[in-house]
């Protein structure tokens, strides 16, 4: 039964065995995927199935991003921030997760590596890797 | 907005300026059009560039941070609409009045609501966009894409081990043969751009078809020097092979690389069309490159 998990407070991730991903339109890359019927990290839904990641990690790809996107340190990014609309291209985002796997000691499926559009979702994958690794 | 004072404007409509006329292009062909962003300052050229926008495309203008790819995202929508304009299926079209939807994996293509032409002429495109160049490809019944990188883009990883974590052993082994830093790194964008092009051309999304997934071959030119891909000679010598599904013959699809303003790099993939296909193979892709300033001015490049 999927149950609602409220933000930062519970551990239980009940998600699709398979993983969606959600690709949004970047500049140099292909293909916006419009899969309406698959829950997102970002779903409107009253369902909230997925928790959502601690602000220091948000806080840690926000610096990753600013320094693969060469953008300056007053930059102010948020969880919201959208790769693409920072001027991220594909090789950009491959890059960013790169960077993110030797940060936080994680391995990041090819899939999923193209895939993370915005900082929040990074923030988010990272912190569900990290708790299966520690599993 | 400025407009002349004798237009009568009704709701801020203003028909766009005209755009000279192309012919399709042929089976086997493709057409490359780039625009510049850099060339483009005229403030009420680039509020004719907005107008023919729709106002979905407007809002995903205003998401951009930042002048330049605000910029950069209108010149590529006008980019789009006023290259397919110009083949005029069906008489004047005008390119604000084309719709455009996704195909059931979210590629943008172009919406056949008002029967352009004939059914057996169907428009495919495709854009890719740098901060620098911005280039659109299109072809007539045949699925294609393309993708452009700054030659001078230097990966913040080291290449190989990029190159491993994302491309398959041959790849990883033609890249690291390469001795030259320089010409190691410039190979690295052109496969890149190679890779990107089929993924973008199949459109079915990354997810469908990682890069680890599918080998791109590129055959050694008389002197052995795999990288010169810079001439479009070169394009038999480009084929890919798909790992998880050899039923997808190689052959079907045609690649063609290239430089363009001499500070990118193309790539163009294209589907092969059945009439297209010998027992010998394929004849190879016909490319036939503009530069545009659209509304402006067009120069035929090669």
């Amino acid at each position: 039964m999927a149950s609602t998990a409220l933000k930062a407070s519970s551990s239980l991730c009940v998600r699709p065995a398979q993983s969606q991903p959600k690709i949004s339109g970047s500049r140099s890359v292909s293909l916006p995927i419009n899969r309406k019927a698959c829950p997102s990290l970002t779903s409107r839904r009253g369902l909230k199935i997925c928790c959502a990641a601690k602000p220091e990690t948000v806080d840690k790809v926000c610096k990753i991003v600013k320094k693969q996107l060469a953008l300056p340190d007053d930059s102010s990014l948020s969880g919201e921030s959208k790769f693409s609309a920072l001027g991220a291209d594909s090789l950009d985002t491959v890059e960013i997760v790169m960077g993110l796997e030797e940060e936080f000691g994680i391995s990041v499926e090819e899939e999923s590596a193209q895939a993370i559009t915005t900082v929040q979702e990074a923030a988010d994958m990272i912190e569900k890797l990290i708790e299966k690794k520690g599993a | 907005m400025k407009v002349p004072c004798c237009l009568f404007r009704n709701f801020s409509y203003v028909p766009p300026p005209p755009l000279v006329p192309v012919q399709l292009p042929s089976s086997g062909e493709a057409h490359l059009w780039y625009v510049v962003p850099d060339e483009v300052k005229d403030p009420s050229l680039l509020s004719q560039y907005m107008d023919i926008l729709s106002p979905c495309e407007k809002e995903n203008v205003l998401s951009f941070r930042g002048e330049g790819l605000k910029k950069a995202a209108v010149l590529a929508r006008a980019l789009v609409r006023t290259t397919i304009a110009r083949y005029q299926i069906n008489g004047h079209v005008n390119p604000g009045s084309l719709k455009f939807c996704k195909n059931k994996y979210g590629k943008p293509e172009l919406h056949w609501e008002h029967d352009l032409g004939k059914p057996e002429h169907k428009v495919h495109f495709n854009l890719s966009h740098t901060s620098s160049l911005i280039a659109c490809a299109i072809a007539v019944n045949s699925l294609i894409g393309i993708d452009v990188e700054d030659k001078q883009r230097k990966l913040k990883s080291n290449l190989v081990s990029f190159a491993r974590r994302y491309f398959t052993p041959h790849e990883v082994k033609v890249l690291s043969s390469i001795q030259d830093p320089e010409l190691q790194r410039q190979h690295f964008i052109k496969l890149w751009t190679l890779k990107e092009s089929y993924v973008k051309a199949l459109g079915r999304g990354f997810s469908a078809q990682p890069f680890k997934t599918f080998t791109i071959r590129i055959r050694e030119s008389e002197s052995g020097d795999i990288c010169a891909l810079n001439c479009l000679d070169n394009k038999a010598g480009i084929t890919v092979e798909c790992m998880d599904d050899p039923n997808r013959l190689s052959k079907n699809w045609e690649f063609a690389t290239m430089e363009l303003m001499g500070s990118h790099y193309a790539a163009v993939c294209m589907e092969n069309s059945a009439a297209h296909q010998t027992d010998q193979g394929s004849y190879p892709m016909r490319l036939i490159v503009r530069k545009t300033i659209p509304f402006v001015k067009d120069e035929l490049v090669s």
